[in-house]
């Protein structure tokens, strides 16, 4: 996913350290997953040289293998993107009036450099109760265990009452590159047609001494727009400055954007959220957020929840300025300057009211401001449905005691975005936990507790079966 | 020359003057002036297809033909530019303890495409009362006037207590180019050390009706620098922006950059030029011009007189921004952002007092300001003396009469900064008139009016000599 760390857990303080739980031999439906893990990790599905395609193809061998048809199986690329393919593979249900789940992931990781990393980075390394390897967290333990799941209902040759579906595509790391979820969506909208979906984007969160601290299920996410500044001046020698000049008027505006602070805003998601972490944050921020939520417009709350930079952006659409540029020789007045600025947008927000809201805050006609493409719908958080809420947090109850659980919502963007305009709510599946040091997700040395993987998949798949049975 | 006009100051409607007298020449004596005219204007001195060096042959020989020895002449260039020679020649003086009055010009040219002129720039055709060629003004008039008057006081014997020495150089057009003005003052300066200089840079300007207005001397150039101001922050992911930020932190800073005003100086050149200019111009901005030669810390004066972008230039340092860069992509917070700074200093303000008031105005201790690019020395502008000022203006007395004589600061891109760093005060010369259309110079179709082409000669051949004496 583009943002792996949780909101969860990041000011909670830590509790009393409790001695690692011995590892425990693996039982032979976990070595079976293990293997099958092991293989997807070890393809590498990387833009530069990898192939989602190949390891779409692979899972589908085992799914073929443990008995589904060639029809109950999608493998697709296009001809532009041969290598950026993905699979969908369909469990009929034994009730063809109950709608569809849909389980989401995805197959590809981001570029992993062999010098740069201790270990090869497409060979799943097991040591010290971590499985190292790119994509060991993000996002191919889930994509095994949906795959593993979909295996293990087959053998066990009892259906499941409600259809299920599983989706694994390309492109996700990657703004620019083929993404196989909006591909999906635009082109194959009745094969993965469900009621709703389970994605990456919730998880839950160890302490340094690997004590799970908190869990949550991902319910919506800010979308992200980006906005292109422009400030034009007819220039000149820069021998005679004018009064007037295009980078100080950008500048000024950039000053504007900065100082803008967008209002607070809360949704069921992250009502649910502050609520949960009114509870287990330190004094005064418990108390300030307590505060914010009875009344949004607490400034003094504000500022005190507002430090935490995961809590400000949570609070709030947030414009942030990431590029610049202007000039064309040292020894001339700049004719054209140019900034843009990163929106992350709260969920139901307009692009269009946040250019009015931008254009307002720097309040200079001389600084143009316009949407850049690509322009992203405009997110829809999904509902807080007690049907699958319930279940996540019920199971979670069993697999993890005492441990908090909570809704969120991520301020970046997954998959998600693209499911919502064909009507599918999707929801960051808790289960997997990851450290307080993010697990090298998107950067060296991947890796996920062991314990995190088997554990989670054990969650998962009775949490699936709780759905669809 | 890259000019700093002055026409533009003046106001238009003034009192018609006399028209230039020429001072009597002899028929012969301005045929031989002509031809030598003609020959460097023929001689294609472009830096892409053309040579100095042949040029500098050329003049050396109708030296010699004058009665210069071998001894008297330098011809020089270097291994690596052969084609851009230049050379230096002396006429001895009578009084050994006198100092040497030195003529500078340069005899490279811009570039000229035949098929873009209406003339071949590099034939010299006389039309409608205009000399046409590449270089007719700049530089070869000046480089043939001076090099004329060593051939008429060479030939006529005329004993002269000064020396005069003549250095026609090359490069003076091309900013990475050989400069042969730069390499004697490094290289031998004991060729061309003098008392002081004369050389191109001042224009004296005209009415539309071709009657001189006001002549022009130029003492001074303000000294170009670049300096490199730059922010730095350990970035990270857009979705969760820091209180600090790279691009707001520089943004702020060029603000307060953009709103600081350099403090008011004087020099010897801008109190003239100041004192002249307010007679011409009048009104409340001429007394104000009078009030700040007296205080230059008349802030209500000051006001006044920097309305005008070109003024307001001439009475400080100025700095402006000139490009600006930042970021490395649309969704990180940028690690980097920096803005190249443009200062031209006022003459003798050292880099560290601009780079200091810099500091100061950028308020931000974070950012980095340093100087950046070629490091220009930065010389005290050349005194604006009696001997230089009072007997050019004497001299122009008879030969302009009733047209007053402006100091000029140019913005410093002659020659004359290599000079004026080595300890030879350098000045550009009145006599000649800007065209109020710009007469070509740089561009397309050069022209020089025959009639301004032999007042100038007059003048200086009286000027120098008067100097001489």
């Amino acid at each position: 996913m583009t943002i792996k760390a949780l909101l969860l857990a990041a000011i909670i303080a830590a509790p009393v350290l409790a001695a690692p739980a011995a590892a425990q031999p693996m039982r032979p439906d976990q070595l079976a997953f293990k293997a099958l893990y092991k293989q997807l990790v070890e393809t590498n599905t990387s833009l530069s040289v990898g192939s989602c395609t190949g390891a779409a193809e692979m899972l589908a061998s085992h799914l073929k293998a443990a008995g589904f048809d060639d029809a109950d199986i999608t493998l697709f690329s296009t001809p532009d993107h041969p290598k950026e393919g993905g699979i969908v593979a369909v469990l009929t249900g034994r009730d063809r009036k109950a709608k569809p789940i849909l389980l989401l992931g995805h197959l590809d990781v981001v570029e992993a450099k062999r010098s740069d990393w201790q270990r090869d980075p497409f060979v799943m390394v097991e040591e010290d109760g971590y499985f190292y390897g790119r994509g060991t967290f993000d996002d191919k333990a889930q994509a095994a265990i949906w795959t593993d799941t979909l295996i293990r209902y087959k053998q066990s040759g009892k259906a499941p009452k409600r259809t299920l579906k599983m989706a694994l595509t390309c492109g996700e790391e990657t703004t620019y590159a083929f993404n196989g979820a909006d591909w999906l969506a635009k082109n194959k909208a009745d094969l993965i047609a469900a009621e709703f979906a389970l994605n990456e984007g919730g998880g839950g969160r160890y302490d340094a001494s690997a004590k799970p601290v908190g869990m949550g299920v991902q319910v919506g996410e800010k979308t992200v727009q980006n906005y292109t500044l422009v400030a034009t001046n007819p220039g000149g020698h820069a021998s005679v400055p004018r009064p007037d000049n295009a980078i100080t008027d950008l500048a000024r505006a950039l000053v504007a954007v900065n100082t803008h602070e967008f209002p607070v805003q809360f949704n069921d998601t992250t009502r649910g959220f502050f609520t949960m972490m009114s509870k287990v944050a330190p004094t005064p921020v418990n108390m300030a957020m307590t505060a914010l939520l009875a009344n949004p417009a607490d400034a003094a709350a504000n500022a005190i929840v507002s430090q935490d930079p995961m809590f400000h952006s949570t609070l709030r659409t947030t414009c942030v300025s990431t590029l610049v540029e202007a000039g064309h020789a040292n020894n001339a007045l700049p004719q054209r300057a140019t900034a843009n600025i990163n929106c992350r947008m709260f969920p139901g927000t307009d692009p269009e009211m946040t250019r009015a809201d931008l254009v307002a805050a720097i309040a200079d006609p001389k600084v143009s401001v316009s949407l850049t493409p690509p322009i992203r719908p405009v997110a829809v958080s999904p509902p807080l449905n007690e049907a699958v809420l319930g279940p996540m947090r019920r199971i979670a109850a069993k697999y993890f005691p005492g441990v908090p659980f909570g809704t969120t919502m991520s301020t970046g963007a997954t998959d998600a975005i693209f499911l919502s305009p064909i009507g599918i709510p999707t929801y960051g599946a808790p289960g997997l936990f990851g450290d307080p040091d993010g697990n090298g997700v998107h950067g060296l040395n991947e890796r996920i507790r062991v314990k995190s993987v088997m554990s989670g998949r054990d969650y998962l798949d009775e949490l699936v079966h709780a759905l669809a049975d | 020359m890259r000019l700093f006009l002055t026409a533009a100051m003046l106001a238009a409607a003034l009192p018609a003057m006399v028209s230039a007298q020429a001072a009597p020449s002899s028929a012969a004596d301005t045929a031989s002036f002509r031809s030598l005219y003609k020959e460097l204007v023929e001689t294609n001195t472009s830096l892409s297809a053309g040579s100095c060096t042949l040029a500098a042959e050329r003049m050396a020989t109708r030296l010699k033909a004058a009665g210069y020895a071998d001894t008297d002449i330098r011809l020089f260039n270097t291994p690596e530019h052969p084609k851009e020679g230049g050379l230096v020649a002396t006429l001895a003086g009578t009084d050994a303890k006198a100092k040497a009055i030195l003529l500078l010009a340069h005899i490279d040219v811009v570039e000229a495409k035949r098929e873009d002129w209406t003339r071949d720039p590099f034939v010299l055709i006389e039309e409608n009362g205009y000399f046409y060629g590449r270089g007719t003004s700049d530089d070869k008039s000046q480089a043939a006037i001076f090099t004329d008057t060593m051939v008429r006081l060479k030939t006529a014997g005329t004993k002269l207590r000064h020396p005069i020495k003549l250095a026609l150089t090359c490069g003076e057009e091309t900013d990475k180019a050989f400069n042969g003005a730069e390499w004697l003052v490094k290289n031998h300066k004991d060729w061309i050390d003098a008392e002081f200089a004369l050389n191109e840079g001042s224009v004296g300007t005209m009415d539309k009706a071709g009657k001189p207005v006001a002549l022009g001397i130029q003492a001074g150039e303000k000294v170009y620098q670049d300096f490199r101001i730059e922010a730095t922050n350990p970035g990270g992911h857009s979705s969760r922006p820091r209180p600090d930020n790279a691009i707001y932190a520089l943004a702020a800073a060029l603000v307060r950059i953009g709103q600081y005003e350099f403090p008011t100086q004087m020099s010897d050149t801008t109190r003239g030029y100041f004192t002249e200019t307010a007679k011409l111009t009048g009104g409340e901005t001429g007394a104000a011009m009078l009030r700040l030669v007296g205080n230059p810390a008349d802030t209500e004066a000051n006001a006044i007189v920097s309305r005008d972008a070109t003024w307001h230039s001439m009475l400080r340092t100025t700095c402006v921004a000139t490009r600006l860069d930042g970021g490395h992509a649309n969704n990180a917070l940028a690690q980097r952002a920096g803005a190249n700074i443009n200062c031209r200093m006022f003459p003798g303000d050292p880099i560290e007092n601009v780079r200091g008031q810099l500091i100061k105005a950028a308020g931000d201790a974070s950012l980095s300001i340093e100087a950046s690019g070629e490091i220009s020395p930065t010389p005290p502008p050349p005194p604006l003396t009696e001997r230089v000022y009072g007997t050019a203006k004497a001299v122009a007395a008879r030969h302009f009469p009733g047209v007053p004589m402006l100091p000029a600061m140019t913005t410093g891109a002659t020659d004359g900064r290599y000079l004026n760093a080595g300890g030879i005060p350098t000045y550009g010369v009145p006599g000649r008139f800007a065209e109020l259309d710009g007469g070509g110079v740089h561009g397309l179709n050069e022209r020089k009016s025959v009639a301004g082409l032999y007042a100038e000669r007059d003048y200086l051949f009286d000027l120098i000599q008067t100097y001489a004496r």
